[in-house]
């Protein structure tokens, strides 16, 4: 979201509050309290503010926006009516309801009653059959088609440089429901389909000697000229030169000249073609010019064929001055080639996609080629029927009386076109009850878990098991070897680089004034760290609260420097113990430059982000229409020093307790993530009390917090996986699954792999809920 | 003069030199086409450039109504174009205003400013505005030319997490809606806008080859989604009819290509290779693509975003160092407003460019600007407050004689910006009843 609520260049700080208090001048709430306190109830905990509240306009007889709420008598009511009691919660959260002209409730007493509204919503009873939530049809997003394309093909294209960017749903670009097509897209698709089969399967036909006429016919400076109807010519030491692309093979180099025969020498010339070179005396005269040969045997490239004349010569006593000099005239270069041309080299991916059994009718190859590249790249096995659909096109392009390569060709071009390769399908069995899960079939498991672990297509192995029916009951040696390959790269830099957000990073620009240091040796290296961090976790298995804290970390020289940390030179990364003041992903350099403004840190932005992306706790956002403050005294003093003064009034505080003092403790580091002992001339004050009254002296002891946390991170980073394993947002119903994922997490210390493989094991992972009666 | 009774473009532009008019003959359009251009009137054409975070108004609306105006401070640099210019006061976008939603008046701001729709508040599912302006154009309009539309912008978009207090980042990063959920992403790289723009050249030898074989490549595909249609239920189905109108689309531009006159690059016009890094080299980059759009007759309606909504691009060569948005948040600080209105100055030079531009290429009697309505604006007036009434609006260019510019208009407040798109529309020969929240056509511009 935007972050609305930002200090400014003047440091006045925005107001940003959950709920407005009823007057201005009231003295700060207490924080809300943030402990569980049991089950709430629906009838206790919120009916009561209801009515004090809100049914005077929605309730008691009167329906203002079509909205009774007194209807509503238990939580059962509720449950089943979840829209309108999200949007509830939104709209008094927001501060919109009541309207401005009510009374406010007090900020404590909505956030109470909130909630309990929210635990009411959340309830959800895990014991009998539940919804398995269904994912939207999804297209590839741009990775997953670069990387589809590589395991397919065999070879690295990058065919989706070119293509729009993603949208991106409940924060990943994997998402279901916001992965669009514009005609543009599907142009693209088009268009790198033929492309990329262009690279794979080549002409395999040598090419036909051609006898090329250079055009573009050069003469060397100040040695000659060039006449129409004449030729070019040289009356001076220099060449007549042409250039043109060729085939390997043999050459006849033909050059058509003549001389203006002056003196008692016939003129002499010396054809030049690469390393070739030949002399010839040119004796003939305009009225018969003569062919001078050669022959060549060139490799395949740009060729230039040049003339030189070897013999200048001037008679000054010539009567007709315009003979005076001996000329060499040349009026054409022929190169006649390639002869002999040799076999083209076959890409190894030509040999594969084409490979069929021999002896086989031109058709029938075609369709064992099409239906092997078809099961592939739809990533199931395919019906006779779609083989025959995509064969229609080879005889199309037979009947245009295109190679036989070529005709396979078209074929697999609507195969990389189709809708079962651009999506990824899943389809209901026809013996599923509408709104009831059902498992998904072991195909679709696969593709479900190499997109997951690998943003790819499923590999051999995957497929051999699924077609076995063996890969539900060989989930864990899958996922432990899938997390071995080099591909699970795909997982740090797709779930990791979003999760944390650290693609923003490109875009962050820090004031070059102020942080001359910064540049985008830096910016890499900042990134690089993250990313192999995250790795180190992943690949080690280690705990997932190690990404809060941990005395290791990896840098360059260039990143070393920025840290403080001594003896690293060059530019590979290496793994390192890190000096006391730093550990974890939260002091790393990336996320503390990408949570801070252009010209100095934010810590609200800092806040933000460890509520947002580490306790999945985000601030409601800022309130439609944020009230001017009034008129700014002169502020003085340190970031926080003048930060709290603004957080004196009320509109502001709320929210801001629960952000500001969690950004504060990372104030000993610059807005690009550099130690500093001062902000300017002032001391800095990393301490801090949380809402729920837990004070802290440093980031060192928030971290310790923080990993304290443990089911508020845990659920966090499961929900996050999850979203992104799913490629739809985490709903409601998905509650009782994350709690088991959490509960299996606290069971096997945390470790990550325990995470990934309690995801796959899911129902959400492995169900889907049939379409049909709503869900 | 050729058999077909055809002249190519190609050879009135060898005839006349080059960068110059390409004027509208009949013999020009292919047959069936003849009869729209009776007379030799060059088609209009309409483009709508969004700036975001509306403008600081005390800088930018004129004193004096009419003919008889004064440029603002922030509208300076159309000074040498204030003849060709409409500014326009009064009108509002209702549908960026929170309605019972929250916040989010970015994501609102660009969802409704072209579709007068309220943007369905979602991060995810089902994200949902209305068909835009200039795509009700280009539906109408769009088979006359290879193009039927054209959408630019700058800021490329990698919206990592929510975009807008629970707004999905599409609403932010186009105008452009095909239909009430098929946004038109921007593009940016002005490479791939040539390779748009050009990319069908008739003189090449491989275009008929390859578009017939695409044709039957479409058709299959056609056929292969079709026999997953009755498969598929709900939110599937939904995807899979975005992809099914993306074929025919593309069906129906193949089909057409091979009607329509050829297109000639103008000599002494080289693609472009790089994104330039500087904004205004960027975006000046883009305007003329967009007039070289126009000038060759590719496409009549187009998009422009000079900036997403909600954009923190920090315009470094005008000594601005903090984010856009930021700046505009300014709490009445009178620094930060200077800066705010440094940037809406900055983008109305860029404006100024372009018609500039259009104003530099004859076409008929007069100029290609003459033809041509572009309007520029936001949909919020004012950042600090997020406001959506008295938006800053412009028109440039006479539409074809149809517009009476060198004014300054003032409506009634809240009357509808699409009132304004629905009048531009009857000009452009695409008369629409109702567009969003319009409550009629906009008069006072003729």
């Amino acid at each position: 979201m935007k972050l609305r609520c930002l200090l400014l260049g003047t440091l006045t700080l925005m107001a940003l509050a959950a709920i407005r208090e009823a007057s201005p001048s009231a003295a700060p709430p207490t924080p809300p309290p943030v402990k569980d306190q049991g089950s709430p109830s629906f009838t206790k905990d919120v009916v009561p503010f209801l009515t004090k509240h809100c049914y005077a306009c929605h309730g008691n007889g009167k329906k203002r926006g079509e909205l009774t709420l007194d209807g509503y008598r238990d939580e059962l009511a509720v449950q089943k009516d979840r829209k309108v009691w999200d949007n509830v919660l939104q709209m008094v959260r927001s501060g919109e309801m009541p309207p401005k002209e009510k009374p406010r409730p007090p900020a404590v007493e909505a956030e109470a009653a909130l909630r309990s509204l929210e635990g009411v919503l959340a309830k959800v009873d895990c014991s009998g059959a539940r919804n398995a939530g269904r994912v939207t049809l999804r297209r590839l997003n741009r990775v997953e088609y670069n990387n589809t394309v590589r395991d397919l093909i065999g070879a690295d294209f990058q065919p989706a440089a070119d293509f729009p960017n993603d949208d991106v749903g409940y924060g990943f670009d994997n998402n279901g429901d916001v992965l669009s097509l514009s005609p543009l897209l599907l142009e693209q698709y088009l268009s790198a389909a033929e492309s990329i089969l262009d690279h794979a399967i080549v002409n395999t036909e040598a090419p036909k000697p051609v006898k090329n006429r250079l055009s573009g016919i050069r003469v060397s400076r100040g040695s000659g000229d060039m006449r129409r109807g004449y030729g070019s010519f040289l009356h001076s030491q220099g060449s007549i030169y042409g250039e043109s692309y060729c085939d390997a093979g043999d050459y006849v180099v033909r050059v058509e000249a003549f001389g203006q025969q002056v003196g008692d020498e016939p003129v002499r010339a010396e054809v030049r073609i690469g390393e070739e070179k030949k002399e010839f005396e040119v004796s003939a005269k305009e009225a018969a010019p003569a062919t001078l040969e050669m022959n060549v045997r060139l490799q395949t490239g740009t060729r230039r064929v040049s003339v030189s004349f070897l013999n200048p010569y001037r008679d000054p006593n010539a009567e007709d001055k315009e003979k005076q000099h001996r000329l060499l005239v040349v009026r054409s270069i022929v190169l006649d080639g390639p002869h002999n041309a040799p076999a083209p080299i076959l890409p190894e991916s030509h040999q594969r996609i084409l490979a069929h059994r021999s002896g086989l009718e031109p058709r029938e190859a075609a369709r064992e080629v099409v239906a092997r590249f078809a099961n592939g790249a739809f990533r199931r096995p395919v019906k006779p029927v779609e083989i025959e659909r995509f064969l229609k096109l080879y005889d199309k392009a037979q009947q245009r009386s295109e190679r036989w390569e070529n005709a396979v060709r078209l074929a697999l071009c609507g195969i990389l076109a189709s809708p079962h390769f651009l999506y990824r399908v899943e389809l209901d069995p026809p013996n599923a009850k509408a709104g009831m899960p059902y498992l998904v079939n072991e195909y679709e498991l696969a593709n479900r878990l190499s997109y997951f672990i690998w943003s790819s297509m499923p590999d051999d192995q995957l497929f051999e098991l699924a077609a076995k029916g063996q890969l539900r009951t060989n989930l864990e040696l899958q996922v432990r070897r899938m997390v071995k390959e080099p591909k699970s790269i795909a997982f740090v830099q797709n779930f990791a680089g979003q999760w944390l957000t650290l693609r923003k990073l490109a875009t962050i620009a820090p004031d070059p004034k102020l942080f001359p240091n910064f540049d985008e040796e830096l910016r890499s290296a900042m990134h690089r760290e993250t990313e192999l961090f995250f790795e180190a976790i992943l690949r080690e298995d280690r705990s997932i609260f190690d990404l809060l804290n941990s005395d290791f970390s990896f840098v360059n020289e260039r990143l070393a420097r920025h840290y403080g940390v001594e003896g690293v030179t060059g530019r590979e990364f290496r793994r390192v113990q890190l000096p006391a003041n730093r550990g974890g992903i939260l002091t790393h350099a990336s996320i503390l430059t990408l949570t801070s403004n252009s010209t100095r840190t934010a810590p609200v932005k800092r806040g933000k982000f460890v509520l947002d992306q580490i306790l999945n706790t985000p601030p409601p956002p800022p309130p439609p229409d944020v009230p001017n403050l009034p008129e700014e005294k002169e502020l003085t003093g340190s970031l926080r020093q003048v930060m709290e003064m603004h957080r004196e009034n009320a509109i502001c505080a709320s929210c801001h307790q629960r952000m500001d003092p969690i950004g504060f403790a990372f104030e000993h580091y610059n807005a690009i993530g550099a130690w500093r002992d001062k902000d300017g001339v002032f001391p800095i004050d990393p301490t801090g009390v949380l809402p729920d009254g837990k004070s802290f002296k440093g980031p060192a002891d928030l971290k310790t917090i923080l990993t304290g946390k443990k089911d508020l991170f845990s659920r966090c980073l499961t929900e996050k996986v999850l979203t992104y394993a799913l490629g739809r947002g985490v709903e409601h119903f998905d509650r009782c699954a994350v709690d088991k994922i959490v509960k299996a997490l606290e069971q096997n210390e945390y470790r990550f792999s325990i995470l990934l493989m309690e995801v796959v094991k899911s129902e959400p992972f492995q169900m889907r809920t049939a379409t049909g009666e709503k869900q | 003069m050729s058999k077909g009774g055809r002249i190519s473009r190609r050879t009135v532009l060898r005839g006349v030199g080059t960068m110059v008019a390409l004027p509208f003959l009949e013999a020009m359009l292919p047959r069936g086409l003849g009869m729209v251009a009776e007379k030799t009137a060059a088609p209009r054409r309409m483009a709508f450039i969004y700036v975001p975070i509306g403008a600081h108004m005390a800088n930018w609306t004129p004193s004096g109504e009419g003919v008889n105006f004064e440029l603002s401070p922030t509208l300076l640099p159309m000074a040498p174009h204030q003849k060709d210019l409409l500014v326009l006061s009064g009108l509002t976008c209702d549908k960026a205003r929170p309605n019972g939603d929250g916040a989010g008046d970015h994501a609102r701001a660009g969802g409704s400013y072209l579709t007068g729709c309220q943007a369905r508040k979602t991060a995810g599912v089902n994200f949902q505005a209305g068909i835009s302006a200039d795509q009700i154009a280009a539906r109408r309009l769009g088979d006359q030319t290879r193009l039927p539309s054209l959408e630019l912008g700058i800021e490329r978009y990698r919206g990592t997490g929510n975009c807008d207090s629970g707004y999905s980042c599409v609403y932010e990063h186009t105008i452009a809606w095909r239909t009430p959920t098929l946004p038109l992403p921007t593009e940016v790289n002005p490479k791939l806008v040539f390779e748009r723009l050009f990319s069908d050249q008739p003189n090449d030898p491989d275009r008929a080859n390859r578009n017939q074989l695409r044709a039957s490549v479409l058709d299959t595909i056609l056929e292969d989604a079709r026999g997953l249609e009755n498969r598929l239920g709900g939110a599937d189905k939904q995807k899979l009819d975005q992809y099914l109108s993306c074929v025919r689309e593309l069906e129906l531009r193949i089909a057409r290509a091979d009607k329509l006159p050829p297109v000639e690059v103008p000599e002494g016009t080289a693609k472009p290779q790089i994104v330039p890094a500087e904004y205004s080299e960027h975006c000046r980059l883009m305007c003329d693509l967009l007039v070289l759009a126009f000038q060759t007759d590719v496409t009549r309606i187009a998009t422009f975003m000079f900036a997403r909504e909600g954009s923190e691009i920090q315009y470094r060569n005008i000594g601005i160092t903090e984010g856009h948005h930021e700046c505009t948040h300014h709490r009445g600080n009178p620094g930060l407003i200077e800066k705010v209105s440094k940037i809406n100055k900055f983008h109305v030079e860029q404006f100024a460019y372009l018609i500039g531009k259009l104003k530099s290429i004859p076409e008929g009697n007069g100029t290609l600007l003459d033809s041509c309505m572009i309007t520029y604006g936001s949909a919020i007036e004012d950042g600090n407050r997020h406001t959506h009434e008295n938006l800053p609006i412009l028109v440039a260019g006479q539409g074809g004689g149809s517009l009476k510019t060198g004014r300054h208009v003032r409506y009634p407040t809240e009357t509808p910006v699409t009132n304004l798109w629905l009048a531009l529309l009857d000009r452009m020969g695409a008369h629409t009843e109702k567009l969003g929240d319009s409550t009629g056509i906009l008069g006072g511009l003729s």
